[in-house]
């Protein structure tokens, strides 16, 4: 099939035709080179052109709008009363509201009112943050090795060559150390050339917050527990005197130098009363004496340190250090400078009431003294290179005591917190943390603290975290202790009791057997001198004193020559029981009886 | 003689559009490689549009040449074959201190 369509259009309607002609070339531009402005231009050679071949990446950020916070308060007072009301009388505040109480709108206005005052007041149940989940949990003992870290050194800004003789913290958190800076070396003369002692900030080694001066160097200073603006200082010369640090440097009150210490007040020791304001000092002068801050000029109370209970003040004995538990506040003990322990009671009528049981105590000087702070029938004392655990059952021999250090013992003291932990100084410089618990033939940790001499040391209390220690040449350290060192284990106090009464028991058996023994060697070969083989301390003591010297020495030595034998005899038996004690309770138990048994009869 | 200005390429009215132009957008400039671009492509686009508004029967062909003036010769030529009585061109060799424009538009009549 072929399909055809035939179109036909007029020639004129196409349009014009067109005729294409050629133009001749025209030239558009013509611009001939330009010498002058070519020279112009110098070319660049070489060309540095830098291309970058990684992606490219751009950084933005955006901050959210501030959220402006404001503190509001409100404070709430009583007001609202009707002009004719005076909102103080009771009578009439409460005669309107039984007005308002009877009126009718009053239930319905107070329904409405409640509401919203509910509302208002539940806003208030915010939550407490600081709330501690875990007040019962024990803390975990960690099983890490002990260690110390020096914290702050604080140097003696003055040149003189000073001890640091005693320390206080201050009694209300551990923020300040007294100090007190006395030079007590014989004979050094050079005791009135600079005489300040010092308050310490702990944060701040490189100034003193206080300068305390007195009219004679300190040997002791003390903080009122009661008041902790308050200081007392024993000086070198017997004076005690008064500090308030409100009030600045020198003393507020001082005591007379007539009704004082005849020797350095070596020891001052606030007692617990009502008033906060009594303490007593003792010195080597053979007094103990009692104060009042209220009244200084003369001590309220006197005693002199005969242990013959006669009074003498030419027979007493030298007192050193002093140890008061405010638990028991009428009881004290005094270290002397001749090695006994003077266990005494306040409450005595007179100077022989006052005077109870003496220990033996060290060869030397009793440089420190303290009951323990749990267990307060025990005590330990420091001198003669030892320190020597007593208990309040065994007067004439200690229940431990740790081997003769190489290096002299200056002080001692308990950890507050661990039951089991006591440190010491020692003159080369070290302080040592004993763990009677972990071993007591050496240190858990010795830490040299300095090249020289340390001689005093106080630990911070509640926490015993920190201890600061005192050298000769006045520098104080503050020592920070590991964890495990100052947080109590969970049945250490039962461990330590248990360990306290072991040791009290194997003293009396030992003791026993001895007295046995030399009662048996006494009857067999002096029988006129029994009496001295019992060696009750102060009736043999004053035996002695009534002999010629000569006699005095040789029978000194004899006996001093006897207690050797007699030690090492114990020592030998000591051995062999120490053996059976550490078996274990329940062996040694069985070994007690059988002792008793034998040496009672 | 009115129709055939109104329909035919009038070479004046062209040239001034085109100065307009060039002067609108480079003005007293100097020369930079990097405005090249826009200001070429902008020029032609000015022109077009003023063009096109003198609503003629014409399509249009605008070509734009801007060369520096660092000495260097410059030359070009065009040749066309057309209807002589209707179509036409216009070149306008525009320069200022730094650079020469040179501008061709040519008009053919629909």
């Amino acid at each position: 099939m072929d399909i055809q369509h035939v179109y036909t259009k007029k020639r004129s309607e196409f349009g014009r035709q067109v005729i294409f002609t050629d133009r001749a070339v025209e030239s558009i531009a013509d611009i001939p080179p330009n010498p002058d402005l070519s020279r112009e231009y110098i070319s660049r050679n070489p060309v540095e052109l830098a291309i970058q071949n990684v992606r490219e990446f751009s950084e933005h950020w955006v901050n959210t709008v501030r959220f402006e916070t404001e503190n509001r308060g409100i404070n709430h007072v009583e007001g609202g009363w009707p002009k004719d009301i005076n909102p103080l009388e009771p009578d009439q505040t409460s005669r309107f509201r039984k007005k308002t109480e009877k009126e009718d709108g009053y239930s319905r206005s107070m329904l409405s009112l409640g509401n919203l005052v509910e509302h208002t007041i539940k806003q208030n149940n915010i939550v407490d943050i600081y709330e501690n989940y875990f007040q019962n949990l024990q803390p975990d003992v960690v099983e890490e090795a002990p260690y110390a870290k020096t914290v702050n050194i604080y140097r003696d800004p003055h040149n003189a060559r000073r001890t640091a003789n005693h320390i206080s913290w201050y009694a209300d958190g551990a923020r300040k150390l007294a100090v007190s800076y006395c030079n007590l070396e014989f004979q050094s003369g050079t005791n009135d050339s600079f005489i300040d002692s010092y308050i310490w900030d702990t944060e701040n080694p490189t100034k003193p917050d206080l300068h305390l001066k007195p009219i004679s160097p300190l040997v002791c200073i003390e903080f009122n527990p009661k008041d902790t603006h308050q200081l007392v200082g024993g000086c070198y010369n017997g004076q005690v005197c008064i500090f308030d640090t409100r009030k600045g440097s020198t003393a507020v009150e001082q005591s007379l130098i007539e009704n004082s210490h005849r020797d350095p007040a070596y020891k001052t020791v606030w007692l617990q009363s009502k008033s906060g304001t009594e303490f007593f000092s003792a010195s080597t002068d053979g007094k103990i004496l009692w104060w009042d801050t209220k009244k200084l000029s003369e001590p309220v109370e006197t005693l002199i340190l005969d242990i013959e209970k006669k009074g003498r003040i030419e027979n007493a004995l030298g007192a050193m250090s002093l140890e008061y538990e405010s638990t028991i506040p009428t009881k004290f003990m005094v270290g002397t400078e001749q090695g006994r322990i003077i266990s005494c009671n306040r409450k005595g009528k007179n100077d022989a009431e006052k005077i109870g049981n003496v220990f033996p105590g060290h060869w030397g000087p009793v440089y420190a003294l303290q009951r323990h702070p749990n267990f307060l029938k025990n005590f330990l004392s420091v001198g003669d290179w030892t320190v020597r655990i007593w208990s309040e059952e065994m007067r004439d021999d200690c229940i431990m005591w740790t081997k003769p250090s190489v290096h002299a013992l200056t002080d001692g003291q308990w950890s507050p917190t661990r039951s089991s932990i006591f440190f010491t100084t020692k003159m080369d410089g070290t302080l040592d943390v004993w763990d009677i618990l972990f071993k007591q033939n050496e240190p858990t940790l010795s830490i040299q603290v300095v090249d020289e001499p340390l001689h005093c040391l106080r630990v911070e209390e509640p926490h015993g975290r920190l201890v600061a220690c005192g050298s000769q040449n006045g520098t104080v350290t503050l020592v920070e202790l590991s964890d495990n060192l100052c947080v109590q284990g969970k049945s250490e106090k039962v461990l330590v009791n248990g360990m306290f009464d072991r040791e009290t028991r194997r003293a009396k058996i030992l003791e026993a057997r001895g007295r046995a023994r030399r009662d048996a060697r006494g009857k067999s070969a002096h029988g006129e001198k029994t009496e001295k083989a019992t060696t009750d301390g102060a009736t043999l003591e004053s035996e002695l004193k009534e002999a010629n010297p000569i006699e005095k020495a040789e029978k000194d030595f004899w006996k001093i020559v006897d207690e050797e034998k007699r030690k090492r005899d114990r020592k030998a038996a000591l051995a062999g029981e120490k053996a059976a004690a550490e078996a274990g309770e329940t062996t040694q138990a069985e070994t007690a009886a059988p002792t008793t048994a034998e040496t009672t009869e | 003689m009115d129709d055939t200005a109104e329909t035919s390429f009038v070479v004046d009215e062209v040239s001034n559009v085109i100065k307009e132009s060039i002067e609108a957008t480079i003005g007293s400039q100097s020369y930079q490689q990097a405005k090249i671009n826009t200001w070429t492509s902008n020029i032609v686009e000015a022109i077009l549009n003023s063009l096109t508004k003198l609503n003629k029967p014409f399509k249009y062909i605008v070509s734009c040449v801007i060369m520096q003036k660092n000495g260097a010769g410059l030359h070009t030529a065009s040749s066309c074959f057309w209807d002589n009585t209707t179509d036409g061109s216009c070149t306008v060799r525009w320069e200022n201190k730094s650079m020469y424009a040179i501008v061709s538009v040519f008009g053919l009549s629909i």
